[in-house]
């Protein structure tokens, strides 16, 4: 089954939060998720010790650089769809577990900061590609943006969308709903409500149908 | 009517995914790729060197300086501590006072 790593080495890029919501609404959707978390400041874990676990998902934590390919692997061939939330750093761990996906997400929020470092990811899974001989199908996913556009969101997404890079629509937005995921646990639609509870569900749901649409398509 | 988005349902069958190379070379290529673009080892590895004793208890003992001698030797001759042959010396002693 689809194992969908969740990686770039900035920090506060909302890995996590992507990791939450996918992981969340594709359960919800109907999916067995496990979530693994790698990441040393334990966000998924966090998240998971809130509230039990939503139906049909399962959490992984402290998967490390010496475990990361064996766990992935396990789950792999479990029937469920596997997500992997990364540390924002440049470490053999990323590189290891990107080799093991079937789609690399990048978040990235709409600063320069962000597109530059996150720009690293990509150059990885180039080299990776080449080094396992296969394509390592990758997109990126603007994060905590906001209702207009601006100037400097276009920009980046026209340059990145000009080399080629697959960018998810919708990005997703900066909503209360999506940072109280770490308060409350759980998922959307069991938290009580946070600001405008349907616009997030909503924008969730369609990032994770558009996560879905791509791991539906056949291997580049 | 309410504005709840239409749920969409996950259909298993139509998941693609594809086989993985997990061999070491596989993993040693994959690494050597990464640390092109800084992608290093940052885990901690373990503390080099012996690791630390349990034998934490401490006894005072005062003893003729030829038995100090003797025990310093057969020590050195086993390769072990003092204090193992205090255990030993110890745990005959139990067996004898308990009669085994």
């Amino acid at each position: 089954m689809p194992v969908v790593v969740i990686a770039s080495p900035k920090g506060g890029s909302g890995k996590s939060t992507s990791a939450v919501l996918l992981g969340t609404e594709l359960a919800h959707a109907g999916a067995q998720v496990t979530m693994l978390d790698c990441d040393p400041n334990r966000s998924l874990s966090l998240w998971g010790e809130r509230r039990a676990l939503p139906p049909r998902m399962t959490l992984l934590v402290d998967v490390t650089e010496s475990d990361i390919v064996k766990t992935i692997q396990k789950h792999d061939a479990d029937g469920g769809i596997v997500i992997v939330d990364l540390e924002g750093v440049a470490s053999r761990l990323v590189s290891r577990a990107i080799s093991q996906a079937d789609l690399v997400l990048t978040p990235m929020r709409a600063t320069t900061l962000d597109a530059t470092i996150g720009a690293r990811t990509l150059a990885l899974i180039a080299e990776e590609e080449e080094a396992l001989g296969r394509p390592i199908r990758h997109a990126v996913v603007f994060t905590m943006t906001k209702g207009i556009e601006s100037k400097q969101h276009r920009g980046i997404e026209a340059s990145l969308g000009g080399q080629g890079v697959d960018i998810v629509q919708p990005s997703l937005m900066e909503r209360a709903a999506f940072s109280a995921l770490f308060e409350f646990g759980g998922d959307l639609h069991s938290m009580p409500a946070q600001g405008r509870m349907e616009e997030a569900i909503k924008n969730a749901s369609a990032f994770a149908q558009a996560i879905y649409q791509r791991l539906t398509e056949a291997p580049q | 009517m309410s504005d709840q988005p239409k749920p969409f349902a996950v259909d298993l069958k139509q998941l693609r995914s594809r086989p993985k190379d997990t061999s070491p070379a596989a993993i040693q290529s994959v690494d050597r790729a990464g640390e092109q673009h800084g992608f290093v080892a940052r885990e901690t590895t373990a503390k080099r060197g012996r690791p630390p004793s349990p034998r934490t208890g401490q006894v005072h003992a005062k003893v003729l300086p030829h038995i100090a001698d003797e025990i310093a030797a057969e020590a050195t001759r086993r390769g072990v501590t003092q204090g193992i042959l205090i255990e030993e010396a110890w745990a005959l002693y139990l067996a004898q006072k308990s009669g085994k």
